[in-house]
């Protein structure tokens, strides 16, 4: 009987937790809406006080923004955070606390799966003051369907020197449907894909410089004969997709992974899908014949290896980067590989063409749940403009993580002067800061230094062409469901196809376009040209 | 309604009991199922779930239109039939040895072993599976080679992958399905084996007539519950052992492999939505369907 009395009464005892466990998970909710009442009486109160004590303050403070409310505010960038990164907040919001008085938590999504977390953050409505936005992390589509908040009233009170200093087509990249929603960065960059490539190789077996398609055959034939490795030894899409539209001109629109493309920068109005043009019949007979000859192996879709991995270990020779990417990933291999001479090869050199990216290419946007943005803004206008913020949110803390390069007060030198050479723990300070970035404030070089680059730049400068493609404004919502339709055909039969992993090309060409046809691809293609149209004729593009 | 509170009255210990499972199963099954409502709608982010504009039958043409459910949906049926039966005649199989088998160390053993690929995430085995099949350094692959014959070109060809996949599933879930069956062994009272026994039956003639017919419920049981998941392929298994090759999808294609593909590029809550309800609601047809008719055949083995 005493036993069972005890029984009981545990059980009792956990059911009654468990009851409390979820009334607390209840209340807390109730709590916090009662906490933001009493904070706004507390707001009230110290204006109140505010007005009593001098009367001279606050006509003076007028135009100021109030900021007696101390606020905690989430942020969110992508990637994910340094091992410094906690120290680094720590100390922004004690200099964040005295100077606007707000704290900052700053969260990361890890590059593991972000598009799905990046979605669900904004689809969730989760409390966010500020958030990375980009053109590739669908900023229009967001922006059309209303996920962010619109900027244009905000931005001349609470951002006024950030409103001032960023040039008109930045912000006018930045609109839509009329409104601006995010703020970009101000780092005009050029992205071309490319590749790199073992240089000492070519040289060591006497190939052909790296100029054209041509010599591109060549040389991966030479390194696969001579060396006996596979060129693109891992996963080989993007190096020959990207390969592909550069050589052909093509501009795709609407997403990096649609068929839909301009048929050349000069015909922005000739727009077509792409599987259905003869060029791609032409490099799909090419791209089979370097399949064949072991360019790269027959299992390369499903590889989860990047090329440039095997590189380092001497499998490989070839891999795709854009050409910032391609600077990092040389310095990078000097430092691991320093035996290994690697180059780089534009594809923009293919038509002498290089386009620059948009502003939104990295910006910062604000969610429609936030409840502070004025507060965002405000931090945000001090983080670009002020250089105390700007070093510290950029590069780390001083003497920890960088410190002035003694040659040139302008930059920075990472690991700090006094730093053990051989010191292992070391990692430069580097978080995904791209939205805030500002060129004029930056005090390191872009290419992670890469000698190479200053070259390349002049280049693609020279043969700049303004992006009229990019701000088209697609968010495919009249023909969503052929476009989910498309996007399974393009992998299951276009990939294949692009990869010169069918048996019979012509074959499995004609396939691919009968499927792309039963999937809806022309009412896609008609929806894009639609918009493409509108897009050119309110910016007079012909 | 009035017997409904006595009954509440006279059981109330046992009733608060049930309580917290039923309230788990509300708040975490019940509750949640509002959101079906998204497969109806047009998601924006102003509205949220009862503001956005209701659009009806739309979100759900993608899956028909392209013309390719039938074939995905037979896909996932048939690999799904493959998992249930093989995993759980194997299963079956394996208790029914262990449970004979004598020594103690031995059969522990046995059973970690068996158990532990349980516990390996699908991108190890995915991971795994690369290292065997690939075309360069494959283990099969390298061994043929050595043995002086053609390397086969498995990521090209999709004939061997429908094998390849039931036999991971199978050799994944082996342990802890055995454990099931193990445990429904152990409950069969001696009384049995020794009245059986001392009439001279042989073993054999003991699992056949003693074991099998005990562990029958058992086994309709396990079967009813995995009927109803039979249009929700592993996604996780697929993924991570075909990933984005197309090469491959004629044979491996299943509904949650398709509908990764299709929406991976351009989020959408309501497709989304709209497929999971596809899957769930042929689920829920097919679970009510068999259970009606094993009620009408063998009433006592009825789910409900």
């Amino acid at each position: 009987m005493k036993r069972q009395i005890k029984t009981f009464s545990t059980l009792l005892i956990a059911l009654m937790m468990m009851v409390t466990v979820l009334a607390a998970c209840g209340s807390s909710d109730s709590d916090n809406g009662k906490s933001t009442g009493t904070d706004t009486s507390t707001d009230t109160k110290s204006t109140d006080t505010a007005t009593d004590t001098g009367g001279d303050d606050k006509t003076a403070d007028a135009s100021k923004p109030d900021t007696s409310k101390k606020v905690q505010l989430v942020w969110y960038l992508l990637g994910d955070a340094h091992k410094d990164t906690p120290k680094v907040v720590e100390e922004w919001n004690k200099m964040l606390e005295k100077d606007l008085n707000v704290t900052v938590k700053l969260n990361f999504t890890t590059w593991t799966d972000w598009t799905t977390k990046y979605n669900l953050l904004l689809a969730s409505g989760e409390k966010i003051d500020m958030i990375f936005a980009s053109s590739w992390a669908d900023y229009y589509k967001f922006a059309n369907q209303g996920a962010f908040m619109p900027l244009d009233d905000l931005l001349p009170t609470y951002a006024p020197e950030t409103w001032k200093s960023v040039p008109q087509q930045d912000w006018k990249e930045a609109t839509v449907n009329g409104k601006i929603y995010a703020v970009p960065a101000t780092y005009p960059e050029y992205t071309p894909d490319g590749i790199v490539y073992r240089e000492d190789w070519r040289k060591e077996l006497n190939l052909p410089e790296i100029k054209d398609l041509d010599s591109i055959e060549a040389y991966l034939d030479g390194v696969k004969k001579a060396k006996n490795v596979t060129p693109i030894n891992g996963k080989a899409y993007n190096e020959i997709f990207t390969m592909f539209k550069s050589y052909y001109n093509y501009q795709q629109i609407g997403g990096d992974s649609g068929v839909v493309v301009a048929k050349s920068y000069d015909a922005p109005r000739d727009i077509v899908a792409y599987p259905f043009t003869t060029e791609f019949e032409q490099w799909a007979h090419k791209m089979k014949e370097w399949k064949d000859k072991g360019f790269w192996k027959s299992d390369t879709l499903s590889d989860q290896k990047e090329a440039g991995d095997a590189i380092k270990t001497g499998q490989g020779a070839v891999y795709w980067r854009n050409a910032p990417g391609a600077g990092g990933y040389i310095m990078g291999l000097q430092t691991s590989n320093p035996d290994i001479e690697m180059g780089y090869f534009p594809f923009s050199r293919f038509n002498n063409l290089t386009m620059p990216t948009l502003s939104v290419n990295n910006a910062m946007a604000i969610p429609k749940s936030a409840a502070n943005p004025e507060r965002s803004l405000m931090v945000l206008d001090k983080l670009r403009n002020d250089p105390k913020y700007y070093d510290l949110m950029n590069y780390g803390l001083e003497g920890t993580n960088y410190s002035v390069d003694t040659t040139d007060s302008k930059y920075i030198v990472s690991p700090p002067a006094g730093t053990p050479k051989d010191d292992k723990d070391h990692t430069a300070y580097g978080v995904a800061s791209w939205g805030y970035r500002v060129e004029s404030m930056e005090r390191v070089k872009q290419a992670g230094g890469w000698p190479g680059f200053d070259a390349l730049l002049t280049e693609f400068k020279s043969q700049s062409k303004p992006n009229i493609f990019a701000g088209v404004l697609m968010d495919y919502a009249p023909v969503k469901s052929q476009q989910a339709a498309v996007n399974s055909v393009i992998q299951q039969y276009g990939m294949p196809i692009m990869m010169g992993l069918v048996p019979d090309v012509d074959k499995a060409i004609a396939n691919y376009r009968k499927q792309l046809e039963a999937a809806g691809v022309n009412d896609v293609m008609d929806y894009i040209k639609e918009q493409a149209n509108k897009y050119y004729d309110s910016q007079g593009i012909k | 309604m009035k017997s409904f509170f006595q009954e509440l009255n006279r059981n109330k210990t046992l009733f608060l009991m049930i309580a917290p499972a039923l309230l788990f199963f509300i708040v975490f099954s019940y509750v949640p199922m509002v959101g079906v409502y998204y497969a109806f709608t047009r998601f924006d982010f102003a509205g949220g779930l009862f503001g956005s504009e209701f659009i009806g039958m739309k979100n759900f043409e993608f899956l028909f239109n392209s013309g390719v459910l039938w074939n995905l949906t037979k896909n996932t049926v048939l690999y799904n039939i493959a998992f249930i039966l093989i995993s759980n005649m194997l299963q079956l199989l394996c208790a029914i040895f262990l449970s004979e088998l004598p020594g103690k160390l031995f059969k522990k053993t046995t059973q970690s072993v068996m158990f532990l690929p349980f516990f390996v995430s699908f991108v190890l085995v995915g991971a795994f599976v690369f290292n065997l099949f690939n075309s360069d350094n494959g283990v099969i692959n390298t061994v043929l080679q050595q043995l002086g014959m053609q390397p086969y070109d498995f990521y090209v060809h999709t004939a061997p992958w429908k094998y390849i996949i039931v036999f991971f599933h199978v050799w994944k879930g082996l342990g802890y399905g055995t454990v099931i069956y193990l445990a429904a062994i152990m409950s069969i009272s001696d009384e049995y084996h020794e009245a059986a026994k001392i009439d001279g039956a042989n073993i054999f003639q003991r699992i056949r007539h003693i074991i099998m017919p005990m562990l029958v419920p058992t086994f309709i049981l396990l079967i009813l519950l995995s009927l109803g998941g039979i249009l929700k392929g592993q996604f996780d298994l697929f993924y991570q052992i075909i990933g984005n090759n197309g090469m491959l999808y004629n044979s491996t294609d299943i509904i949650d492999t398709y509908v990764y593909r299709s929406l991976a590029v351009n989020f959408d809550i309501g497709m989304g939505t709209a497929a999971g309800l596809y899957q769930s609601f042929f689920g829920f047809v097919l679970i009510i369907t068999v259970n009606y008719i094993i009620r009408k055949v063998r009433s006592d083995y009825a789910l409900f």
